[in-house]
């Protein structure tokens, strides 16, 4: 257990975060320049789980909406920080589980982080819009269940369903092809368990 | 005890299987100057980063032995602490920026803020670096908006400003041009007169024997001698490590001038100075270079016409001003001061920025028409720094990106693939991540990718950039095969030697103008051009000059007696 | 620098010399006041003083473009709300054979002015303060320049990955694939683009860890900064009224609930 949330707070980790942000603004700007219908904002947070753990995958996620929220003037991200911080720590987990080292393992991930953003986020719209969610696909089942007289609760489940989902899936499997691909001389700075041998 | 110990130094990488350092055994005495030599992996850069405690601290892996920098123990003190007193200049400097600051002034501070140096203090010393490295101008330019040496010189100026007793510089001057890297190299010397001891890896030899009070020779890890510059570049078996003594001592090997003997050793000069006083010793007629009168009655057919060219990143500063070029099949090399717009120029020609007057035409089609893409087949570029070009995981599909682009089958892009590998000597890497190789495999492994796709042109920016003797000479021969089967080659240098060497061509360029342009044999005699682009002549070529021999002298072949 | 994703417009005004703790006060008042009040016109008092700072402030056109992304929102909730709210009873107006409902109409409208207030306070910050500036001054107020130096150089490696971005397309580009032309081609170039800029800018975080240890990063010394950023005058009268403000709120919410 303790394994799991171990977490080196040293210079590498510091660097990861930024970086992590930055991956998140540069997948979100190639979902609306191609104007997919996924949000493909949380590719960073991902991989800081999957590299640094949870506890830096939680700060990455956190970190992203704090920072655009505070900067960009898109003040409604600021909300989400809960579902992004949710999304790294739930990836963080499943990674140190050694689930993000397979196939099916990187699926499981993707569904875990999938509903641990759809948990979070489902009260956060109803607080704050009513239920929707800003995307036109999600929201199109929205007013559908509305107009079927479907509690709010459900309605707004059902469109972050729609969105989060397929979201993660994409991204996580895009993530799990990255990590697998990265040089060695990377991935060990971030080895928790790794102490220097002694040759003495 | 002196000021550094290291004893029995050992260190393996994790998931390696050799040692990258094994058996070190130094001490060094407060305000010395250390040079180390070696091969391409010798281990270098593995000792300069010991010396600042990230190996093993950061790096992890297997560690033995000591190293004592005074009184603290590198392997043990936290780097935060270590790095009070010692400074390390990476061997890529576009690695060295914190990458946190908007202004190449607040860079330079950075380090200086993180250790608390009041702030007049820190002001007067980050101007100080700023006016020692000559980068004044671009204070409060962006630091990632610099070109190759720029940036170079932020690097060393932030470790400099950091005031450390022990200054590691791992190749501090590779992408600069040569008056640049005299001047850091005069600079980091005046370092140590106030006892500041200076530890540096470098390939360039004559630098290392003028400047060094002793050089430690690296060999697959291994130490295999430690000793003064006299006494390390007479040694017989150097062939044998990797490492070409400075020009100076093989020219006196050549003529079999040698200083003084000693028991059974020769030993030879090393620097100019040593030479000058041997002066008596030269033969009093030297031939010189017998220039065959080429056939200039075949006149080739130019391959880039440029026109009225001018282009600027930004509005208030041109970087290429009005400048006329033709290119014609042959070797030509491209020379000039760091920011002279020489990356720029030959961004130009393979189309990936536009001109923003004028006129580049490429086999009589106008560029502007063409993408990069199209234009790619018959325009190959290596990027300056390998690290912008390789985007695949496997240096085999990175290599045959280019061939599958163009359309050829897989098995012909195989096999052209595998040729250019074979080219540059890397074919047994062919499986691996591009990025678990070193930066001198990485910059082959770049260039390979390009002439896989066979095209009639060739521009290489600064290719010998960490190459050691024998990358150098792959790179050399590879340039005289590809002109041999009727290609262009550009290529970008600031090693004026290696230009003398394999170039027919040799174009100067300083403040985004063309200053001269012509034959080697002419070019490198214009001492006036070469001083005003802050380059300098060949070593042989100013070397014959101050011995007074009439004759053109471009490299050691051309020592006829 | 012109890519740059921070909003902050560089003027000399009263309200970027302002303390950025003290516009972060005022964003406390703005979202906190309606909130205690809980009628609407609170929300349109607290927007209307918003709209007076960035008019006051000659940065009102830089909002335009925030305030128009907010709209197509808050016409979507206007729509769904008034259409299918479950509390839907009372007519308001018909088109067509669409019925728009008074609950609906008036939830969304609350909905929609705390969004538009929310823009609207967040943007007289964001658009005067410097990025930088707020770093420092909260490393001086004694937050970790760890999380400092995440924040800045969020700033730095954005438009630091765009150039990568571009750079690996002129690679792409110098090996023959086309990465110009209509959408389709753009599109099919765009795959092979994300994880090249992935796996580098994350290749490049070694580098960088290694960068700044040896400058020192890790070090426990307390940090010097080139500028102090203390609170004026200017700042404390200002605060000290948003306190006051926030204070009358807060006494008058209580009395509700007591009364
Ligand atoms: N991070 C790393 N992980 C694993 N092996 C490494 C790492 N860095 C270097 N090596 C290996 O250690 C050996 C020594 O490399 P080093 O970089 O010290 O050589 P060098 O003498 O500096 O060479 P160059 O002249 O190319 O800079 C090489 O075999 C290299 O492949
Ligand atoms: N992306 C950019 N934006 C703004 N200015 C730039 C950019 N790239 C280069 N410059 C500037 O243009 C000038 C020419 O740069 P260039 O890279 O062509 O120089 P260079 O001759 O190749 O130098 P070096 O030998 O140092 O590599 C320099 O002053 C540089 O600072
Ligand atoms: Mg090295
Ligand atoms: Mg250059």
């Amino acid at each position: 257990m303790k394994r799991i949330f171990k977490t080196k707070f040293n210079a590498a980790c510091f660097v990861l975060i930024p970086v992590c942000i930055g991956i998140n603004y540069v997948g979100k700007l190639f979902a609306s320049l191609l104007k997919l219908p996924l949000w493909l904002d949380s590719i960073g947070t991902c991989i800081g789980g999957v590299l640094g753990g949870p506890v830096i995958g939680g700060i990455c996620g956190a970190a992203n909406n704090l920072i655009y929220g505070l900067t960009t003037g898109d003040s409604i991200t600021l909300i989400y920080a809960l579902t992004s911080f949710g999304i790294g720590v739930a990836v963080g987990i499943m990674a140190r589980l050694g689930r993000m080292k397979t196939f099916p393992g990187a699926l499981l991930t993707a569904v875990a982080a999938g509903l641990t953003a759809v948990v979070i986020s489902t009260p956060l719209n109803i607080i704050f819009w009513g239920g929707m969610t800003g995307n036109v696909w999600g929201d199109a089942v929205f007013a559908w269940s509305q107009a079927g007289k479907l509690p709010v609760f459900f309605g707004s489940f059902l469109d972050e369903v729609i969105v989060d989902v397929p979201d993660k899936l994409i991204t996580l499997l895009l993530v799990f092809a990255i990590v697998k691909n990265l040089p060695k001389k990377l991935t060990s700075l971030y080895d928790v368990d790794d102490e220097v041998e002694s040759l003495d | 005890m002196a000021f550094i110990e290291v004893s029995n130094l050992k260190y393996r990488y994790p998931h390696t299987k050799t040692l990258a350092l094994d058996g070190i055994n130094l001490s060094i005495e407060k305000g010395e100057f250390i040079g180390i030599a070696g091969e391409n992996k010798a281990g270098k850069s593995t000792l300069c980063q010991s010396f600042a405690g990230l190996i093993p601290t950061m790096f992890k892996g297997a560690y033995g032995g000591k190293i004592l920098i005074g009184k603290k123990n590198a392997a043990e003190t936290p780097i935060a602490e270590l790095c009070q007193s010692v400074g390390l200049v990476f061997q890529n400097p576009f690695n060295q920026l914190s990458g946190a600051k908007e202004t190449v002034f607040d860079e330079i501070a950075f380090g200086l803020q993180n250790l608390g140096v009041p702030r007049e203090e820190m002001i007067k010393r980050v101007r100080d670096n700023l006016k020692l490295l000559d980068i004044e101008k671009y204070a409060y330019r962006n630091p990632f908006d610099l070109s190759g040496g720029q940036i170079q010189r932020v690097a060393i100026a932030s470790i400099l400003a950091m005031n450390p007793e022990l200054i590691v510089l791992d190749e501090p001057t590779s992408q600069l041009d040569p008056q640049g890297s005299e001047e850091v190299f005069k600079a980091v010397e005046k370092l140590t007169k106030s006892g500041i001891t200076i530890i540096m890896a470098e390939h360039k030899m004559e630098k290392l024997a003028s400047y060094c009070d002793k050089i430690l020779l690296l060999h697959k890890g291994k130490q295999i001698a430690f000793d003064t510059p006299e006494y390390i570049f007479s040694r017989d078996d150097l062939d044998s490590i990797g490492v070409l003594p400075p020009v100076y001592t093989q020219v006196c090997k050549t003529l079999s001038i040698s200083k003084k003997s000693e028991k059974d050793k020769i030993i030879y000069p090393v620097t100019f100075q040593d030479v000058e006083k041997l002066k008596g010793f030269f033969p009093e007629h030297l031939v010189g270079r017998i220039t065959s009168s080429e056939d200039d009655s075949i006149v080739k057919n130019p391959v880039f016409q440029i026109e009225h060219l001018s282009f600027s990143y930004n509005p208030m500063v041109s970087v290429i001003e009005d400048v006329n070029l033709t290119f014609r099949n042959e070797p030509t090399a491209i020379i000039g001061q760091n920011g002279a717009g020489k990356t720029t120029l030959v961004k130009l020609l393979k189309g990936l920025i536009k001109p923003a007057s004028g006129s580049i035409l490429f086999e009589r089609n106008d560029t502007k028409n063409q993408t990069v893409a199209q234009l790619s087949a018959q325009i190959g570029y290596v990027f300056q720094n390998p690290d912008d070009q390789i985007f695949k995981n496997k240096v085999m599909d990175e290599i045959m990106v280019g061939p599958l682009n163009l359309g050829w089958s897989k098995t012909k892009a195989k096999e052209s693939a595998r040729d250019a590998l074979e080219m540059v000597g890397l074919i047994d890497k062919a499986e691996q991540n591009p990025y678990d190789l070193d930066l001198s495999e990485r910059k082959l492994i770049a260039v390979a990718s390009v002439i896989a796709m066979n095209p009639k042109v060739l521009i290489l920016d600064e290719p010998t950039i960490a190459q050691d003797v024998k990358g150098k000479e792959i790179i050399g021969k590879l340039i005289t095969s590809l002109f041999a089967r009727g290609k262009l080659i550009i290529t970008i240098l600031h090693d004026m030697d290696f230009a003398a060497k394999y170039f027919n061509r040799i174009i100067v360029m300083a403040h985004g103008k063309i200053l001269a342009d012509g034959p080697k044999e002419e070019v490198f005699y214009r001492t006036n051009t070469l001083k005003q682009a802050h380059l300098e002549q060949p070593h042989v070529t100013s070397l014959c000059r101050e011995l007074g021999y009439e004759g053109v002298f471009l490299d050691t072949d051309d020592l006829n007696a | 620098m012109n890519n740059s994703i921070s909003l902050y417009v560089d003027k000399d005004t009263y309200l970027t010399r302002l303390h950025p703790f003290t516009k972060l006060v005022f964003i406390l008042a703005a979202i906190s006041i309606p909130l205690l009040w809980g009628t609407l016109w609170m929300y349109i008092v607290m927007i209307a003083l918003s709209l007076c700072l960035l008019i006051s402030g000659r940065i009102i056109r830089k909002a335009y473009p925030l305030i128009a992304f907010s709209f197509t929102i808050i016409i979507m909730i206007f729509l769904i709300q008034g259409l299918f709210n479950q509390e839907n009873k009372n007519v308001l107006f018909s088109v067509g054979p669409l019925r728009f409902y008074k609950e609906g109409i008036l939830y969304a409208l609350k909905i929609g002015l705390n969004i538009l207030n929310m823009l609207l306070c967040f943007a007289v910050f964001v658009l005067t303060t410097k990025p930088a500036t707020l770093v420092e001054s909260l490393e001086q107020r004694g937050v970790s320049p760890r999380f400092g130096y995440i924040v800045s150089s969020v700033f730095q490696i954005i438009p630091q990955m765009i150039g990568t971005m571009h750079t690996i397309q002129d690679a792409q580009a110098s090996r023959g694939m086309e990465t110009k032309g209509n959408l389709l081609v753009r599109a099919k170039a765009f795959i092979p683009l994300i994880s090249p800029i992935v796996s580098s800018s994350l290749i490049n975080t070694r580098e960088r860890a290694i960068a700044l240890e040896v400058r020192g990063f890790d070090s426990k010394v307390k940090k010097t900064y080139m500028e102090d950023h203390n609170l004026k005058k200017n700042d404390r009268t200002f605060m000290s009224l948003m306190t006051i403000l926030i204070a009358i709120s807060m006494i008058w919410r209580i009395f509700q609930w007591l009364s």
